[in-house]
């Protein structure tokens, strides 16, 4: 049976198993791979997307559960790693070998959508799901308050 | 400017530093050159990625081969001309003629360059030019990364690919007796199921594998499926009966018993400085401990993986792997066919640490695809990784010091013992020294008069592997953690006792036309300590200890600030200062980020890991039993100071390591008087009872 969401912001319609999780129809039945297989079972934050704008595991959610939700992946915050978070990632020159880094940034974007202004503790609650192996948690803590600033500041600049 | 990449890209970031190199002697305009990952071909020389020889063993050769190609361009323009090269310069991706100041871009040189024959000794640059080389530069491989657009080993998609997941023997050289094929092959979008056989892995990082040698893949049973998700379903349904192996009955209690038992006795003599009887039994003050740490596995974010692509007589891979050259012999020898009929794509690797200098998943790989007919994808679940890695060994160690009535160091025994990764790859027929898991040269060799450095093999069944600083991880901990106690055994600042044992500046030789130089280690040593503030006072529960380690051609010391409560049990890393010299820092910014992740690698190693194993089989199975460091646990700040040198460059890959777990343990004794001698750091461990 067909099951429909929305897949970063296009209407999308897959018919698999309703219990598949997420992640695999993203990765399997629609080739979107940049959110990342770790640990199947929500312990390393590489899968994790948006699901009506909240930080999600993709690995232990049923495609069922997704029906008639709006689902971002990594592949859907920009067309051209345009967003403030993907830019702070560059510039503070975050990744290494870059596997769990869909699923950071895709935290961090979350995170930054409830508090603009992060306090380093918040950002230890917000991303102490999500497994670096290369070690790059001090790199992500300063991308994460770049991108609080230059979000903060475009939002000034607005007003 | 396309620049390809012959190394494998695992987070160490070659595919930015390499290139570097090149451009650097190209004199190319750095922000157009486009990096490519080589495949496996003879031409990029040997494409192993460890052992932190990257950037060391390519350095001269890519500034040659980037000089050359200029030289080339160079001629090109100056044919093109009619004028002398020597009127010729080249810059930023043009030849200018220098008296006209007109200009060829590179690219409209390039046809003509090509049916030049390139110069056997071009002249490289005076590194005071440098434009590159030194500069900190950003990753080239960032944005593919930030965007979900780079591709990992499991990001391979091929058309009609299958995906199988393997439920492989619970104990390391076990075989399926009786499966249930039948029941699992009626399960929706199931398309085979198969026994898959061990093979033995020959040849792969510089190994032997003579007799004795145990390094194969585990035998398993493979179910091959449409998709990730109908294949981890189908397995569920798998009953496997096993043949186990002897070694089902080891335990980590029974080697634990074993190892303290032979290092308690004497060992093999791997290092014999002066008479270590004679001067302990005449030393004023003498000191013991035994030291522990356990089995660790690698945990790469990307669980291992392989893709590969059996027709007749030739493989096609697609594999995140460290040598792509072993990954090729290890298929072409299992499948039977010739090994240039085995062509190995390199993809993006989520994470190496040494676990992809294995290549038993490749041969896995290869022989499911060769059973299914078709392009298989093999699919490691995180379970699988966890209990089926070859790991670093776990290992125990009884040291002995003695201090003479200045409280100098004058006697030192350690012994050491531990299952052997070189017998493990090797064979039982190496040498007792080359078994070893300890080096002759590891501080404080050289700088304490009577030395003694003994090691016995502890025979296990448990595979083995590289792992990120290899021996160095564990046994750093050991001797910085047993040094430390050495400073306080005589009532010495640890700082100014390590600078007193190391003395002055000079250049030991080593043999092999090598020579230790007290000076590097002096100064990354002094360094750390005076950008941490050795001598500021902390307030109570905090402390601060030091360690340092040198090798892979470089020389690293780290100071780390705790804040801990030993009632409570609570540790907190709260800050690590860390000096390195690693020769010619091409990216002073790769270095950095080499730096720190070494540094949460080994923290992780000092407060998280632990692998061990109950009737053969690994007890952890993913992230929730098999801790690693997350970001509550990771300092607020860690500071990387970088010696500035002219020396050759370094290794970066694994330095770090080694340090951080005995600066945080020793950190650990300065706040509390706990003295720490086991890794992982527990909390009872920090009770003050």
């Amino acid at each position: 049976m067909a099951i429909s969401f929305t897949l970063n912001g296009k209407p999308q319609s897959v018919d698999v198993s309703p219990d598949m999780p997420l992640l695999w129809v993203l990765r399997d039945t629609l080739n979107m791979t940049g959110t990342k297989f770790g640990c199947g079972m929500a312990l390393c934050g590489a899968c994790t997307v948006h699901i009506n704008g909240e930080a999600t595991r993709s690995c232990v959610t049923a495609i069922s559960s997704v029906a008639g939700k709006k689902v971002t992946t990594i592949e859907g915050l920009s067309a051209d790693g345009s967003h403030p978070v993907q830019q702070a990632w560059m510039e503070e020159d975050v990744p290494q070998c870059g596997y769990c880094q869909s699923g950071q940034i895709m935290s961090a974007v979350a995170l930054l959508s409830k508090k603009p202004n992060p306090t380093d503790a918040d950002i230890d609650d917000a991303m102490s799901g999500n497994i670096c192996r290369c070690g790059t948690y001090q790199r992500i803590r300063k991308a994460i308050h770049r991108a609080a600033s230059m979000q903060t500041g475009k939002a000034k600049s607005a007003a | 400017m396309k620049i390809w990449c012959g190394k494998s890209e695992i987070g160490q970031g070659v595919r930015t530093a390499l290139p570097m190199i090149v451009a650097e002697e190209l004199s190319c305009d750095w922000r157009r050159v486009q990096v490519v990952q080589a495949d496996l071909d003879p031409k990029y020389g040997d494409q192993l990625t460890g052992g932190s020889l990257s950037v060391r063993t390519s350095y001269d050769n890519l500034r040659k081969a980037g000089a050359a190609a200029r030289e080339m361009l160079i001629s090109a323009a100056a044919r093109e001309w009619y004028v002398e090269r020597s009127a010729c310069r080249a810059e930023n991706g043009s030849v200018i003629h220098l008296s006209t100041q007109k200009r060829f871009l590179y690219a409209q040189l390039v046809t003509l360059a090509a049916g030049i024959s390139p110069p056997n000794d071009p002249p490289l640059k005076n590194p005071s030019d440098f434009k590159l080389i030194g500069k900190p530069s950003r990753r080239t491989d960032s944005f593919a990364k930030v965007t979900g657009a780079a591709k990992f080993g499991l990001d391979t998609r091929l058309p009609g690919m299958f995906i199988a997941s393997v439920v492989r023997s619970p104990v390391y050289g076990g075989t399926p007796r009786h499966f249930n094929a039948d029941e699992v092959n009626s399960a929706p979008h199931v398309r085979a199921v198969f026994e898959v056989k061990s093979a033995h892995l020959t040849h792969q990082f510089g190994e032997t594998s003579g007799p004795g040698s145990r390094n194969y893949s585990c035998a398993g049973v493979a179910v091959v499926a449409d998709s990730t998700w109908a294949a981890v379903q189908a397995r569920k349904l798998l009953k496997v009966e096993w043949n186990e192996p002897p070694s089902a009955s080891e335990s980590t209690a029974s080697l634990r018993e074993k190892m303290l038992r032979l290092a308690s006795e004497p060992g093999a003599v791997i290092r014999s400085d002066g008479d270590f009887d004679k001067a302990h039994a005449s030393a004023v003050k003498k000191i013991d401990a035994v030291y522990e740490v356990p089995f660790l596995a690698h945990a790469t974010m990307e669980p291992v993986n392989c893709t590969a692509h059996v027709r007749g007589d030739s493989c096609e891979l697609w594999a995140p792997t460290q040598i792509p050259r072993a990954a090729a012999d290890a298929v072409a020898s299992a499948l039977g066919i010739p090994r240039e009929r085995v062509k190995v794509h390199v993809t993006f690797i989520g994470g190496g640490f040494g676990r992809r200098l294995i290549q038993d998943y490749a041969v896995e790989a290869a022989l499911i695809s060769r059973d299914a007919g078709a392009a298989v994808q093999v699919v490691w679940s995180r379970e699988d990784d966890i209990r089926h890695d070859f790991y670093r060994p776990a290992a125990c160690h009884v040291l002995q010091a003695g201090l003479d009535a200045q409280g100098h160091l004058v006697s030192w025994r350690h012994r050491g013992s531990s299952p052997s990764i070189e017998t493990f790859y090797n064979g039982t027929g190496i040498s007792p020294r080359a078994a070893a898991q300890v080096d002759s040269l590891d501080f404080p060799a050289l700088f304490v008069p009577n030395f003694r450095l003994e090691f016995t093999v502890a025979e296990s069944s448990m595979p083995l592997g590289y792992w990120r600083s290899v021996d160095a991880s564990g046994n750093q901990f050991v001797i910085s953690g047993f040094f430390d106690e050495a400073a306080h055994a005589a009532g010495r600042d640890p700082l100014e006792f390590l600078l007193a044992a190391l003395g002055p500046a000079r250049k030991i030789p080593v043999g092999n036309a090598e020579t230790l130089d007290v000076g590097r280690r002096r100064s990354v040593i002094q360094l750390a300590a005076q950008k941490c503030g050795w001598n500021e006072p902390l307030p109570a529960g905090r402390g601060r200890g030091i360690a340092a380690a040198f090798g892979w051609g470089s020389y690293v010391a780290q100071v780390a600030e705790v804040t801990c409560d030993g009632n409570r049990g609570t540790l907190r890393v709260d800050r690590v200062v860390c000096a390195v010299d690693c020769g010619t820092a091409v990216n002073p910014l790769g270095v950095k980020a080499q730096m720190e992740g070494a540094i949460n690698f080994g923290l992780a190693q000092a407060l998280k890991s632990t692998i061990t194993i109950s009737g053969g089989q690994v007890a952890q199975s993913n992230f929730h039993d098999y801790e690693v460091l997350r970001m509550s646990d990771a300092p607020p700040v860690i500071e990387v100071h970088i010696v500035p040198s002219a020396e050759p460059p370094g290794g970066c890959g694994e330095l770090g390591v080694p340090p951080a777990a005995p600066a945080v343990a020793n950190a650990i004794f300065a706040a509390t008087g706990k003295r720490i001698r086991r890794l992982p750091i527990r909390a009872a461990d920090l009770h003050p009872g």
